[in-house]
């Protein structure tokens, strides 16, 4: 075995004394490669504390410590990272709902303190703060949803001639994707007015428990099926999923939940008072959001509570001020059922301050709670704003609702870019095609687009249904016939370009390009600019007696007016939002309830 | 594929095959066929190679799966055999003299699992662990959380904080 | 050459079945631990040896040192928690964890890989294997006196780490490859640093050749030395080049193709002597193979397309009841991973198949009895064993 070439042929290797040592002389400083996954870095302006980068460390390196007051949509808290248990394996990074954690380059780094490698990156200054290598994520984030499934909507040409709910709702598998994408931050619970466990009943969806999820939606609000519509869910402004991507769609997902429980299961969930009566009486003025939602909780603790209503139907604003396209009067319907099962008595169609005093109310009653609304509308006062033919948009909402006969022209110009604007422009728009075939509806805004205030998917669903938006234009005069039969009538709306709304100081002060005028020929002019409560229920002796807050009757925190018997919240109080009403009743309902058990405290 | 576990199924009382993908089958199969259907398979049918021997505890249905994973190199042809035991009393039976190599798999289950394969050589000695005195770690039941907490002491100085519990008692501690 | 036949006049009775009676007490035995610092290279694991004189008459493989219950842990993680640490059973080639635990969730999820995360997944395993060929190599040379081999070699491999840092982020333990994809395409000019890479081992495999391949020494120590029956093959579930040092092809790239190999052109070198020069040969034929792979690899990836597929939200992917078994040809054999998932988040069970489980235990116990002291290092050696994937 073996040959002389076996024995000759290993000494070649001595060619390689001569060759350069390929040893690193220092290997300390050797740049990492550009992706390296080094030390973290955070950029802590970006990052909003969600936490999402401490639930998907497999090895628990990650704590979320505070460094900041919270404020809306950021927890204040940041990631501190113990280096003793790190694997860097950028999980974190690859998560990171806003992108702000990423890795440097840099991998060494010497300290005698072992506590030293434990710090949170981004606050604790390092020396590799600003390396702008190492590990980022590639593209965009691939852990979980971007975008939220499409809602099935029905067709402009479809929608159009009639007042049927426009949006579908999602279906199951829809939700399932779209409750996938949430990472459970409860960010959004803190901006919820009524905080809302959001991330626990999208869980209940993903895990097909809509029982739960009904249950979970009652303990903060009896409006879900209403809300599940028409909220204006400020809580997906703060969802940590917009950040990449479009933000969870809770309103949807909660729609999603009471869409799958019937009506009877729905009683059977939320059941009925647990308690003995307590023999207090409380009446409630107006069966809006703010009203029904006190009645809802003072009749679930014992109290004997009546609504009264001065409209044929309960609801307020829900009702009345909300077109039915996109809240249906039965959804509404349903979630009052569920309060009168609680034994709340409404009374419809009695206007307290005609038909009973306020101080009956407060003869009879523990406790007197007001949620009045905003019922009237608030007038531009331009030159012909009297003339027959103008209409306040919340008044016209009213009668339509009300099945009165409004009238109904060829042309309508609505003043205003709010949501109540939509309303009433897309109201019309379906009247008129129901009985000419035709839409023509025209809305002026102060606001440019960039900064209007309706909802863009209501100014783009109204766009789509022919209606003329034309933003940034003043009202200046309803433009009035002269002579004839119709003289004193309205036949057009005149504007001017706006150049800008506000002063230097922030003051309301419009300022006009007048070469820029239109005449909008219109038989009937539409104000949508503002609601106004009326409180002419109150008496002169009590409107004399309370406190006011710039035109609004003053409460304290709790809802409490300068009455000890008398309680105010909702829009009334604190403007329009269905919401922020139901979070004044429950408010309200807090603070009767305390009065109330007081009370019973000092008969012991 | 289909046809073999067809032939095979009366022959052996085999359960639902699952053909979990081309190349890739699972069949469930009684203790007592188990022997004579592995020689069958490994002697008729060309599936010699023993690919894994291992244990699936599933805790609330009472049961171990063992699980034997033979491969047909030729027809490029893996078949799962499942086997259940009784998780209260788990005893296998040893196939080390058609598999040598199975006795080491069958030590790792007696000492991980608790399943006794009465026979196997060395079955008893001590295999991965030294000085074990807790219950077999790979058991469902075995928490190694609790186990780590135990056995180890945590180092100070961490504390996290829940984003939600954490904005509800700044912002609204009341509601 | 020298013959030197020991003198066994003072040896123990040879029993009937031609087997020692191993009695301490008769003091003509010794025990001996070999491990487990390092016997060879091959990581933590000791074999604890019965001699009588220069005779190994019986031996006993240890594991254990390093016994994390990664089985375990893995039952305790969400499915994109197990992946940082799946690469930690098998230190020196880690991607084939990562494979076979993704592809499994990608199976049992249904979940589509995209085409060309499936080349850079064959990359990344083409670069594993060159780095395991460089350290057996090496080894094998270290085992045998021939340090130097194993320098060159270590040398080499520390190169391929650089490519696996600029394209992985990582060294060692790359977490690359995830389920759905892998992390990121080839960074900009990656193909040529790869080339100089290969061009420079290929220059070391030469010297390598003359120094381990063409030496007397070498050839002596190794020739005829630690022989494996092909008979056994089946028996002890020997894969991978121990087989093929045999005469069996077995190699799943060909017998069971996964990613992209059935697009790639490569012969399985086979040897036939079964000894300890067979299995050497193998691996070092095979590392030019590799070599050979990894230019086509990067010659025949689509230059475009994503690599990743976007998953459903990791914080609860839950996947449906079921199982699978997915396996590749790490430089050991075959490596596989048994996956069962119960519809909750976690895994039911993970089972890993690494080749050393078998390799090291049942087979090298057979193997050892009769043996010379001076060549159980270059047997165990020569058999490739990672001790990590033996006890997970």
């Amino acid at each position: 075995m073996g040959s002389l070439r076996d024995v000759l042929s290993p000494f070649t290797a001595w060619k390689h004394v001569i060759e350069t040592p390929v040893t690193l002389k220092n290997p300390i400083g050797r740049e990492a490669a550009d992706r390296y996954r080094g030390f973290h870095q955070n950029d802590t302006e970006k990052c909003i504390g969600c936490g999402s980068c401490e639930t998907i460390c497999q090895n628990a390196a990650i704590d979320m410590v505070p460094v900041d007051d919270p404020k809306e949509g950021d927890s204040g808290l940041r990631p501190q990272i113990d280096y003793g248990r790190c694997c860097w394996c950028a999980l974190c990074v690859d998560v990171c709902m806003t992108g702000s954690l990423t890795m440097s380059n840099e991998y060494t780094w010497v300290d005698t303190d072992p506590d030293a490698f434990r710090f949170i990156p981004g606050v604790d200054e390092k020396p590799w703060d600003a390396i702008a290598k190492g590990y980022q994520r590639p593209g965009e984030r691939m852990l979980s949803g971007l975008t939220r499934p499409e809602m099935m909507e029905m067709e402009p040409e479809a929608r159009i001639d009639n007042f049927d709910e426009i949006v579908a709702g999602y279906s199951r598998e829809q939700a399932v994707l779209e409750a996938d994408r949430c990472v459970e931050c409860g960010l959004c619970v803190a901006t919820c007015p009524v905080h809302m466990d959001i991330p626990d009943y999208i869980a209940a969806i993903r895990e097909g428990d809509y029982d739960l999820g009904t249950q979970i939606l009652y303990e903060t609000n009896p409006f879900s099926e209403v809300c599940g519509r028409v909220c204006t869910h400020k809580c997906e402004t703060v969802c940590a999923a917009q950040y990449e991507g479009e933000p969870i769609a809770i309103r949807w997902l909660k729609r999603h939940i009471i869409d799958n429980v019937s009506e009877e299961r729905r009683l059977e969930i939320v059941g009925t008072p647990q308690v003995l009566p307590t023999g207090r009486k409380v009446a409630i003025v107006g069966a809006g959001p703010a009203g029904l939602t006190t009645a809802y909780d003072l009749a679930r603790q014992g109290h004997a509570v009546t609504v009264y209503e001065a409209q044929d139907h309960a609801g307020g604003m829900m009702r009345y001020g909300i077109p039915e396209y996109r809240l249906p009067y039965d959804a509404l319907d349903r979630d009052i059922a569920v309060i009168r099962a609680q034994g709340v008595e409404i009374k419809t169609g009695v206007r307290i301050g005609s038909d009973i005093t306020l101080a009956q109310l407060k003869a009879d009653n523990d406790a007197v709670v007001l949620g009045i609304g905003l019922h009237m509308g608030r007038s531009t006062r331009v030159p012909g704003s009297d003339a027959p033919g103008v209409e306040a948009a919340i008044d016209l909402l009213r009668r339509i609702t009300a099945g009165e006969e409004v009238p109904v022209p060829k042309k309508v110009a609505v003043i205003g870019g709010g949501n109540v604007a939509m309303d009433i422009a897309r109201s019309m728009a379906r009247l008129q095609k129901q009985k000419y075939g035709a839409v023509g509806v025209t809305v002026t805004a102060l606001e440019d687009f960039a900064h209007f205030l309706a909802d863009k998917e209501e100014v783009t669903e109204s766009i789509e249904e022919g209606i003329e938006i034309l933003d940034a234009r003043g009202p200046q005069e309803m433009v009035t016939f002269k002579s004839g039969k119709r003289k004193g009538e309205v036949k057009g709306l005149r504007t001017w370009k706006v150049i800008s709304i506000f002063d230097d100081q922030g003051r309301f002060a419009p300022q006009y390009d007048e070469a820029d005028e239109i005449v909008h020929e219109a038989e009937m002019v539409v104000e949508a600019i503002g609601q106004m409560a009326d409180v002419s229920l109150l008496g002169d002796e009590l409107t004399e007696a309370l406190q006011w807050n710039r035109g609004r009757i003053a409460v304290d925190a709790d809802g409490h007016t300068s009455e000890p018997w008398l309680w105010a919240g909702g829009d009334s109080v604190h403007g329009p939002d269905v919401i922020h009403a139901v979070a004044d009743g429950h408010k309200l309902a807090a603070s009767v309830s305390a009065m109330l058990a007081a009370k019973a405290e000092v008969a012991k | 594929m289909r046809e073999l576990i067809e032939h095979l199924t009366p022959r052996y009382s085999l359960g639902a095959p699952v053909f979990q993908r081309p190349g890739l089958t699972f069949v469930d199969v009684k203790r007592d066929k188990l022997r004579a259907l592995l020689l069958d398979l490994r002697d008729k049918h060309g599936f010699t190679h023993l690919v894994l021997l291992t244990a699936v505890d599933w805790l609330e249905e009472g049961r171990f799966q063992l699980t034997y994973l033979l491969n047909n190199r030729a027809a490029d042809q893996t078949l799962g055999l499942r086997l259940y035991l009784d998780r209260a009393n788990p005893m296998g039976d040893t196939i080390h003299d058609i598999w040598p190599t199975a006795a080491t798999y069958q030590r790792e289950l007696r000492e991980m699992f608790g399943i006794a394969f009465p026979g196997s050589p060395r079955v008893d000695e001590e295999f991965i662990l030294e000085g074990w005195t807790d219950m077999p770690p790979y058991r469902r039941d075995f928490d190694t959380l609790a186990y780590s907490q135990q056995t180890f002491v945590e180092r100070g100085g961490r504390e996290t904080h829940e984003p939600r519990a954490t904005m509800k008692h700044k912002l609204y501690p009341e509601g | 050459m020298f013959s030197f036949q020991p003198d066994r006049s003072q040896y123990p009775d040879i029993g009937p079945d031609g087997k020692f009676e191993i009695d301490l007490e008769t003091g003509k035995f010794l025990k001996l631990w070999q491990g487990p610092n390092h016997p060879g290279i091959t990581g933590n694991m000791s074999v604890e040896l019965t001699v009588n004189g220069d005779e190994v008459v019986e031996g006993k493989t240890h594991v254990g040192y390093l016994h994390r219950g990664f089985e375990k842990l893995m039952e305790r993680r969400t499915f994109i928690q197990v992946f940082p640490i799946v690469c930690r059973v098998c230190v020196p080639e880690p991607d084939f964890n990562e494979y076979c635990y993704a592809a499994a969730v990608e199976e049992l999820a249904g979940i589509e890989t995209p085409e060309k995360a499936k080349w850079i997944r064959a990359l990344i395993l083409e670069m594993g294997r060159f780095n395991s060929y460089m350290m057996s190599i090496g080894g094998i040379g270290g085992a045998l006196g021939n340090g130097i081999v194993g320098q060159w070699l270590t040398y080499v491999r520390d190169l391929m780490l650089d490519r696996f840092e600029e394209l992985t982020g990582a060294r060692i333990y790359h977490m690359f490859i995830l389920p759905g994809g892998v992390r990121a395409g080839l960074p900009e000019g990656f193909e040529g640093r790869m080339e100089e890479v290969l061009a420079t081992a290929e220059r070391y495999l030469d010297d390598t050749e003359k120094l381990l391949f063409t030496n007397a020494v070498f050839k002596k120590r190794t020739k005829g030395v630690g022989y494996i029956d092909p008979a056994l093959f089946e028996s002890y579930g020997v894969t991978g080049p121990n087989a093929r040092a045999g005469g069996v092809a077995k190699d799943v790239r060909k017998d069971s193709p996964y990613l992209v190999y059935d697009q790639l052109d490569f012969d399985v070198p086979v040897e036939h002597d079964s000894d300890i020069w067979a299995r050497a040969t193998v691996r070092y034929r095979d590392l030019r193979v590799t070599i050979d792979l990894l230019r086509q690899i990067l010659a025949k990836m689509p230059k475009t397309g994503e690599v990743m597929t976007s998953l459903p939200n990791v914080l609860h992917w839950k996947i449906p009841r079921g199982e699978t078994y997915i396996k590749g040809e790490s430089s050991r054999g075959e490596y596989g991973y048994y996956l069962v998932t119960d519809g909750s988040g976690y895994p039911r069970r993970v089972n890993v198949r690494g080749p050393s489980y078998t390799h090291a235990m049942a087979l090298l116990e057979h193997l050892i009895p009769g043996t010379n002291i001076a060549d159980v290092a270059a047997l165990m050696v020569s058999l490739h064993t990672y001790p990590p994937e033996i006890e997970r």
